[in-house]
């Protein structure tokens, strides 16, 4: 089994592509179908981007920390900020019809229909999300 | 992200490829965009066939894109959207909003005259 891994960046919305560079490595060798790759990929952007904008308010003093976990037949990402907290129910629906032209907001409703599991929380330094997708999901885009 | 552009009579046809993440890409989108506006152009169509995968930041690209052509009485289109951007399109209900097409020629030839 892969050991943990982690990656701290500044928030930053340009490093995203080296978040997704450092995730595709360290999965490779693992059985996940290409679909699900992508589904990862997408929730783990969504993640950090939220971190980035919601979490750390753009602030690039503070940073974002990614570790992946591998577990018992699958992955466990969590994603943390240094913000000042985010509730995930502040959060308008996106699917509602005054919402719809609205240009952000669907991170977490695309997270939760990729992801096995999802959990927001308060941590330590500000807000954590953790996602876990197994090998064996069904759960697709 | 990579942006190509064609001219195809009074349409542009913008042609996305990669992953579709936010951060530079919507500058990227919008200044491409501006540019055919602003000669006059007022109808698009956003060519996904090359995408990898597009996140939420990318459908905030194109709900812009659409809104900014919009306001100038244009109209944008959506082409050869993938699997998985269909899916998404199906999650957050912005089939709704937008006019998908299974091909760029489909998109170009459904323009109003």
């Amino acid at each position: 089994m892969k050991d943990e891994t982690k990656l701290i960046i500044p928030s930053d919305p340009a490093r995203l592509e080296e978040v997704d560079a450092f995730a595709e490595r360290w999965m490779d060798g693992m059985p996940f179908s290409e679909d699900q790759r992508y589904d990862i990929a997408i929730s783990l952007s969504e993640a950090v981007n939220n971190a980035i904008e919601h979490g750390n308010a753009g602030d690039a003093s503070k940073k974002v920390t990614i570790i992946l976990t591998p577990i018992d037949g699958g992955i466990h990402i969590k994603v943390s900020d240094e913000g000042g907290g985010f509730n995930p129910e502040s959060v308008a629906d996106p699917t509602e019809p005054a919402n719809l032209l609205s240009e952000s907001g669907r991170g977490l409703l695309i997270i939760s229909h990729l992801m096995d599991e999802v959990k927001v929380e308060p941590c330590k330094a500000g807000t954590c999300i953790e996602l876990v997708k197994r090998f064996s999901s069904s759960k697709a885009s | 992200m990579k942006l190509k552009s064609e001219r195809h009579g009074s349409v542009v046809v913008l042609e996305l490829r990669g992953k579709v993440m936010g951060g530079p890409d919507a500058t990227v989108f919008r200044d491409e965009l501006k540019k055919h506006l602003d000669d006059g152009i007022r109808k698009v169509v956003v060519d996904l066939g090359k995408v990898d995968w597009m996140n939420s930041s990318g459908l905030g690209i194109l709900i812009g894109g659409l809104t900014t052509v919009k306001n100038l009485s244009g109209e944008m289109k959506l082409a050869r959207t993938t699997d998985k951007i269909q899916s998404l399109l199906m999650i957050t209900k912005l089939v709704q909003v937008f006019d998908t097409h299974d091909s760029v020629e489909s998109a170009i030839a459904s323009f109003s005259e």
